[in-house]
């Protein structure tokens, strides 16, 4: 019956140290910064404008440029 | 490259709160959070109410990038702050350095618990794929990769709201305050938040993050 008490004791012990062995890493690096992808490389969904080539960065450019100037009520109305 | 901003003509805003619809409704904004809003000061007073509509200027030396705890802010080769839903812990502390209120938070949780901070993104989305749902869910639209530019802007039926490369706009408000000086109206009209966002004029154009500060990115 001692020995069993003894066993017993150990048992607790090493479940008790050994508790943290079994804890999963929680790594920082899971939420690091990722890359960005730039807008001129297109969206990947069916509302891409017309009139531009994606990936063509001055292509891009141009467009929006365009969009841009529509702002303007001057250079609309000419 | 272009560098993206905002301006917003105060005598042209008319308080119509159509650039708030706008976004919130192209960028499913939840209920609580207003990524633009409109200002109007001198409310009801003839010849004195201006109203002006304010959202992230993302500016160049932006002041919730600075103190931002776990660095989840970046700036892109545009020139636009963006930031990364995934690494915010929505600690509120941008929300206190931003000086045009532009973070916003849910608090919908016990005990004053915030969530992650949302703003405006320009519509240009995060660091998820472009134009993705997984962007879309957590970000909104991404107009600039559509070819597009922000929903807010190019939907104002005043064109007191423009956005888009710093140079084209100017250019455009300066055309504007050249007449009214020429017909005798507004003499002296100063943007809203410009020097406030980008610093006096001719100052340095803002440095996108470099890649070698980005885990993971292709340097």
């Amino acid at each position: 019956m001692k020995l069993n008490f003894k066993t017993l004791g150990l048992c607790l012990a090493a479940g008790t140290l050994l508790a943290a062995c079994s804890e999963p890493p929680e790594i920082a690096a899971k939420a690091a910064k990722r890359p960005d992808v730039a807008p001129y490389m297109g969206a990947d969904n069916g509302f891409m404008t017309k009139g531009w080539t994606p990936g063509n960065q001055a292509s891009w450019a141009e467009a929006i440029n365009k969009r841009n100037q529509k702002q303007s009520e001057y250079s609309r109305a000419k | 490259m272009a560098r993206m901003k905002f301006i917003c003509d105060t005598e042209r805003c008319i308080e119509c709160n159509g650039c708030v619809t706008a976004c919130k409704n192209d960028n499913e904004v939840p209920w609580g959070i207003n990524r633009r809003r409109v200002v109007t000061v001198n409310d009801g007073i003839v010849g004195q109410e201006k109203s002006v509509s304010v959202a992230c200027m993302h500016c160049s030396d932006a002041p919730c990038m600075a103190v931002c705890p776990v660095d989840c802010f970046y700036r892109t080769d545009e020139g636009v702050v963006l930031h990364d839903k995934d690494i915010c812990i929505g600690c509120g502390y941008c929300s206190f350095a931003c000086p045009f209120g532009a973070p916003q938070f849910l608090s919908q949780g016990a005990f004053g618990s915030r969530s992650k901070m949302d703003k405006c993104t320009f519509c240009s989305g995060g660091p998820e794929v472009n134009g993705s749902v997984a962007e879309f869910e957590k970000y909104g639209r991404n107009r600039l990769a559509e070819g597009k530019l922000p929903l807010c802007a190019e939907m104002c039926s005043t064109k007191a709201l423009i956005g888009g490369d710093d140079e084209v706009i100017s250019s455009i408000y300066a055309k504007r305050v050249s007449v009214r000086e020429a017909n005798g109206r507004y003499p002296s009209t100063d943007i809203f938040g410009w020097s406030t966002a980008y610093g006096p004029s001719g100052s340095p154009a803002p440095k996108p993050t470099p890649a070698d500060k980005i885990p993971g990115a292709k340097s």
